[in-house]
């Protein structure tokens, strides 16, 4: 019995000796990873050329062991003064390497550690197929036929057989009518008529000057579903001038540039048109790239020659424009966008989940009165001081609420309503 | 019989006409009532200029034509805007940059947190929320600052100024964000990135000193 208390004693240290290791092992190997993210990741990939050269396999690279340590302390002073250094820097010019000299020995040997030991994680299995949206209409369409078939049949059959019947039973009847004579058929037949008409002229006369559901086609296969979804950029981040002026504004090809100098190709999830086309996001990168006169080989915009004030080849992208508000409406995104602190959602959709924009709301006058009733403006609370400082000037309002009259103020009582709020 | 066969005819005829013309082709912006109603006769943004009238072009003086380019006139600044920056987007500017102080020296709450906001919108983007090189778009675009690296905590306001100003796409990857953000607003989020670094770091002259004064506090 001692002699199993002994070994089950050996085994549970030596079990205790490699679960020690190897977490020391991986807590090592973490505080790597979390100094390599948080100083080189952004200029140096493990295993990749990035803005920097790939770092794995450093150390069959570099002169000597001690190497690292100078370069990483202060990299312009060993370029001046190193072989190795200076031949480094000329495959990599014009960049230099920031110093980390705040970085210490045993940090730099953790980081390098990570960087050699490190593997890609592998491919998330079966990336998801998307499954094809199937439009169920058809197969009602045919099926409320066949319906309609068979029971017009029934009722053939249904009549023939009260014929056979009275014929037995020794009823006489006048020769039947045949359906399309039938008053009863034709009375349907005109109702259905009238109605199914009535509906299509009505729906089609309120439709006239709206534009729900608009989806042009824009010189670009530009997805808001990548920029503002996936990559999570503020809709101001591009529209800024919604928060200052009357339009929403379509950013300038500096404001794309200022990303896509950067990101000269689509890695993302494949788009695929509605058509079934695939969108090669690549290639509309490019196709940005020649608006912009950009040359991305060389990195930069191509000379002005001919003197007009743009790089030579580039041109204005003629977006379609989708939201449209007649003249005889004045509709203002400053007044939503920074004092009524709207959503760019509420009027636009989920703009962020859509590959193309389409017009979301019909954008008509009931819907603009309905959403002025319901929403409440942002008044001025007289005892704390928040809300809009603007509204101090309503004193009635104020009195009410003191009163309890009203709990909230909506845009539709300060005059949100108004004929001439809008049309002047 | 025969009134009714024209009849149904004339029926059938009319819903085909109705229907078709009422299917809706959503690359299409449709048809509107009263188009001198709907469309403007003034300009509108970005509403396309008659070439017979307008021109963009500075050279053009032949045509007799008006010249349009939708820039402010050259040497004017707008009602309340700062004075414009006048150093050069060229290394030399870029040293020089270190000695232009930052015009605003306080800020109120309200104006801080307009300041978070901006940065939020145009910066966090890629510098993060915190600053610290992590935001959704930092792995895609590549070289991002850490700002809140003593590099950066060193770097004189004038110098941030200028990379914002004019971007740093001849070094790193960041274009110029003076479309987006004006001079006040950019002088502002500066101050608000600098609430992000923490404490400044004390320079190494400043360092030394410290150690001297242990080591004499040692003795």
């Amino acid at each position: 019995m001692s002699r199993y208390r002994k070994i089950i004693k050996k085994v549970f240290a030596s079990l205790l000796f490699i679960a020690f290791f190897s977490f020391n092992n991986s807590v090592m190997a973490a505080d790597g990873e979390a100094l390599f993210k948080a100083n080189c990741a952004n200029c140096h990939k493990p295993d990749k050329d990035y803005t920097g050269p790939a770092l794995k396999g450093w150390s069959t690279r570099v002169p000597d062991a001690a190497w690292i340590y100078k370069w990483v302390a202060n990299p312009a002073q060993m370029i001046a003064s190193d072989a190795y250094s200076k031949t480094l820097f000329e495959k990599w010019k014009p960049t230099v390497m920031t110093g980390f000299s705040n970085l210490k020995k045993d940090e730099i040997d953790a980081i390098m550690k990570y960087v050699d030991d490190y593997a890609p994680p592998a491919d998330p299995a079966g990336a998801s197929a998307g499954q094809p949206a199937t439009d169920n209409s058809l197969l009602f369409g045919i099926l409320t036929l066949v319906l309609a078939v068979v029971a017009f049949i029934l009722l053939q059959v249904n009549s023939n057989l009260r014929k056979l019947s009275d014929e037995k039973e020794g009823i006489l009847r006048g020769e039947p009518v045949p359906f399309y004579r039938n008053k009863t058929y034709l009375m349907a037949g005109i109702l259905l008529l009238f109605s199914l008409g009535g509906y299509y002229t009505i729906e089609g006369a309120i439709g006239l000057g709206r534009t729900k559901n608009y989806q042009p086609e824009q010189p670009i296969y530009y997805s808001h579903k990548v920029h503002a979804g996936v990559n999570q950029i503020s809709c101001l981040y591009c529209h800024g001038s919604s928060q200052d002026s009357k339009t929403a504004g379509i950013p300038s090809v500096n404001v794309c540039m200022n990303c896509h100098m950067a990101i000269k190709e689509y890695a993302g999830e494949k788009i695929v048109k509605e058509d079934g086309t695939e969108v090669n996001g690549t290639a509309e990168i490019q196709k940005l790239y020649e608006y912009a006169g950009w040359n991305a080989a060389t990195k930069s915009y191509n000379p002005d020659n001919n003197g007009d004030g743009v790089p030579d080849g580039a041109k204005p992208i003629e977006w379609v424009r989708i939201h449209n508000l007649p003249d005889h409406v004045y509709f203002n995104h400053s007044q939503h966008v920074k004092v009524g602190k709207q959503q760019c959602q509420t009027c636009h959709g989920n703009i962020q989940e859509m590959p193309e924009v389409y017009q979301f709301t019909d954008l008509s006058m009931g819907w603009c009165i309905n959403c002025h009733r319901e929403t409440k403006v942002d008044f001025l609370n007289k005892n704390t001081g928040e809300g809009n400082k603007f509204y101090s000037i309503y004193e009635k309002f104020h009195n009410d609420i003191k009163n309890k009259k009203m709990d909230s103020v909506t845009v539709e009582s300060i005059g949100g309503t108004e004929c001439q709020k809008c049309h002047y | 019989m025969k009134r009714l066969t024209n009849f149904s005819a004339i029926a059938v005829t009319a819903m085909i006409v109705l229907m078709s013309s009422c299917s809706k082709d959503k690359r299409k912006p449709g048809t509107v009532y009263m188009p001198d109603m709907a469309y403007s006769r003034t300009f509108e943004t970005y509403a396309e200029l008659d070439s017979l009238k307008y021109t963009s072009d500075v050279n053009d003086k032949g045509g007799m034509k008006i010249f349009f380019n939708a820039m402010p006139a050259a040497g004017t600044i707008k009602r309340g805007e700062m004075f414009p920056y006048t150093l050069p987007n060229d290394s030399n500017g870029y040293k020089m940059s270190a000695s232009v102080p930052n015009p605003i020296d306080f800020m109120t709450g309200a104006e801080m947190s307009e300041a978070a906001r901006l940065y939020n919108i145009n910066c966090a983007i890629c510098h993060g929320e915190k600053g610290q090189a992590n935001g959704p778009l930092s792995a895609k675009v590549g070289a991002i600052a850490n700002l809140t690296l003593d590099l950066y905590k060193q770097m004189k306001d004038g110098t941030m100024f200028h990379s914002i100003t004019y971007g740093r796409n001849n070094l790193g990857n960041m274009g110029s964000y003076a479309s987006q953000l004006n001079r006040k607003q950019r002088w502002q989020v500066i101050k608000y990135v600098r609430t992000l670094q923490g404490p400044a770091v004390a320079d190494s002259t400043t360092k030394a000193a410290v150690k001297d004064s242990a080591a004499i506090v040692k003795k």
